[in-house]
């Protein structure tokens, strides 16, 4: 599903650029379960971002589900994000103005699905993540855990094959984030391929593959099951 | 993303902040209004000295005297035996002064003239009579009352045999002139007529303001235009005296118009780009504020080019509805207009296409900035953005 190769990102710092990955290389098959762990500023969140499209490589190769991606230009990480790509965030980072339904479809709008389905869809996603009765709900009347649900609903809507949070359960409390790290299990049941950025040893310990990156470089990764 | 959804998401944008949406629109809202008034004003006043040229034709001459001439009543005379085509010579004599009924004071224009003034056109009798002969022969004080002038002396009722008083001097009314209403004659309506030989008297000289020639035709009237301008030149030299044509005066009057409708145009179209600067600063704090939003769909799937016409739907959405509303309230102050103008708005279907194409180019011109601002955003930074 993912193999890169020696991707380096460098940040420009005024006169000085700031090299955040040094060449990290590794693979990760189809519907595998994977986290990325790390200390704070060792480049998990720029890495993730690059996986998503969000931000560009300064050197190396990226392979997603068989195509060279680390070549696409704007329009076509756009259609790429939307179709084989779902995201969970730390803040959730839904829109504040729509409904808990209207956020999850969001994505579908730009697939130009027609209104009727994508409501559907969405009242579908919704009832899996268990927020079924709550389609009308606007963000700030949902709890932080509902928010995230609603966040994971929209991630999985549009049946990407891959889905990529970045400390899903950073803002939530520990039982709460149990229960995120659940669904995201269950999505991976369900054949999605989960690539999760924590913090949390449990939560890593609960995956498949485990990364462990260190002032930029992939220093070790072990594969269980 | 397709057009509609386009349209739907820069619709509840608009909807989402309706006191803010509404108060950028009223830019646009007064802009167009006011291409849409004043334009019919402008219209309406212009309308009006076209269709009087048309019924008139163009068989009168205005010989104004200037440059230290003076002309005097001898001068009809003069004029009559210079022409050999069957013409009707009318003197006038302006003058204005302060006119009373007993009950009622008020401002008046006096034109002191012979009985053959109606036949110039453009007035007639609804009571009474105009000056007779007689009436000049023997300088009697007698009157003839501009519509108007009878409304405002005696509320409307019939005046004939009545007495008013002009500067300090009884005058009994003879008749009563029918409303001529809008247009360049709307002046007759306030104008109070005397016997020419009284009027110099009032007035302490009898010296003319202006001979009104009428002539048969308009062939006629060129060709006695074209004589007296030469009798006047070899007399007193160029330009002591002016000879016109009705419509020289007309055309000229219109062209005045149509200067006053583009400066009102003008000043409407300001008011349209002023809406239009309102429209971009909304936008751009929009932008700001939607930061993280635009990296959210960013994120899922947003091209640029989706950014772009999200928000360039959403600022033409504010202006075309702003053009709709100020479209309305430009029809609703323009039948009010004959309440408050007295001459009436002729609605003009350009101006509405101006104002629709106006308001649509306002919102694009000025949301593209914005939107193009909107679409450059990183997407990281834009999911960064705490605002
Ligand atoms: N836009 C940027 N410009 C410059 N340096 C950056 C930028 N983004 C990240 N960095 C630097 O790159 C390094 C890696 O940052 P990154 O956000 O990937 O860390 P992280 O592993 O996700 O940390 P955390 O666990 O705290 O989220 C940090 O040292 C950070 O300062
Ligand atoms: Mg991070």
């Amino acid at each position: 599903m993912i193999r890169i190769k020696n991707l380096i990102k460098d940040y420009p710092m005024g006169r000085e650029t700031f090299r955040a990955l040094h060449g990290v290389s590794f693979h990760i098959a189809q519907g595998r379960l994977a986290a990325i762990i790390g200390q704070s500023g060792s480049g998990k969140t720029t890495l993730l971002n690059i996986l998503g499209g969000l931000d560009t490589p300064t050197a190396g190769e990226y392979w997603l589900d068989g195509k060279l991606v680390s070549q696409f230009d704007q329009v076509d990480w756009s259609h790429e994000r939307n179709h084989t790509i779902g995201f969970v965030f730390q803040s959730f980072n839904l829109v504040p103005a729509l409904s808990a339904r209207d956020n999850v479809a969001m994505p579908l709008i730009y697939r130009r699905a027609p209104l009727k389905t994508r409501r559907r869809l969405a009242e579908e996603a919704l009832r899996q993540v268990g927020l079924g009765d709550r389609l009308h709900h606007r963000p700030t009347q949902l709890s932080g855990g509902q928010q995230q649900r609603v966040a994971i609903a929209r991630a999985l809507v549009g049946n990407p094959p891959l889905i990529l949070a970045d400390e899903p359960t950073g803002n939530l409390d520990s039982h709460t984030g149990e229960e995120i790290i659940e669904l995201l299990r269950h999505l991976n049941r369900q054949g999605h391929t989960v690539v999760i950025v924590t913090h949390s040893p449990e939560v890593a310990s609960q995956c498949q593959e485990i990364f462990r990156m260190q002032d930029g470089r992939l220093v070790a990764s072990e594969a269980t099951g | 993303m397709s057009w509609s959804d386009a349209l739907r998401v820069a619709w509840s944008g608009m909807w989402g902040s309706k006191l803010r949406s509404l108060l950028t629109m009223l830019g646009v809202i007064i802009g167009v209004a006011a291409v849409i008034v004043l334009v019919a004003i402008g219209n309406g006043a212009s309308q009006a000295v076209s269709s009087r040229i048309e019924t008139l034709g163009s068989n009168l001459l205005f010989v104004t005297p200037g440059g230290g001439t003076t002309f005097t009543a001898s001068q009809v005379a003069a004029i009559q035996h210079e022409l050999p085509m069957t013409a009707l010579v009318v003197p006038e004599l302006n003058s204005g002064g302060k006119v009373s009924s007993g009950t009622t004071v008020g401002p008046a224009a006096l034109t002191g003239t012979t009985p053959q003034y109606p036949a110039l056109g453009g007035i007639s009798i609804a009571y009474g009579s105009f000056l007779t002969a007689q009436n000049l022969t023997a300088l009697q004080h007698v009157a003839v009352l501009g519509a108007n002038q009878a409304l405002t002396l005696f509320n409307g009722s019939n005046p004939v045999g009545e007495h008013i008083t002009i500067l300090g001097q009884t005058f009994r009314v003879i008749g009563v002139l029918n409303p001529v209403g809008q247009g360049p004659g709307a002046s007759q309506d306030n104008t109070i007529f005397i016997p020419l030989p009284v009027a110099e008297f009032l007035v302490g000289s009898d010296s003319l303001s202006n001979i009104v020639v009428k002539t048969s035709s308009p062939t006629a009237a060129s060709l006695a235009d074209s004589l007296l301008t030469n009798l006047y030149t070899n007399q007193y030299g160029a330009n002591a005296v002016t000879v016109a044509s009705e419509d020289q005066v007309l055309s000229a009057l219109s062209a005045t118009h149509a200067t006053f409708t583009d400066l009102l145009a003008g000043t409407a179209a300001i008011s349209l780009l002023v809406g239009g600067i309102g429209i971009m600063n909304i936008m751009l704090v929009s932008v700001t504020e939607r930061t993280r939003e635009i990296g959210i769909r960013r994120a899922l799937g947003a091209t640029r080019e989706d950014i772009v016409l999200q928000f360039l739907l959403e600022s033409m959405t504010i202006s075309l509805t702003g053009g709709l509303i100020g479209i309305a309230l430009g029809f609703g102050l323009m039948r009010l207009s004959p309440l408050i103008l007295k001459s009436p708005a002729v609605f003009s279907p350009d101006s509405v296409v101006l104002a629709f194409v106006f308001s649509t180019a306002v919102g694009l011109g000025f949301g593209l900035y914005p939107a193009i601002k909107a679409s450059r955003l990183d997407p990281i930074d834009a999911l960064r953005y705490s605002g």
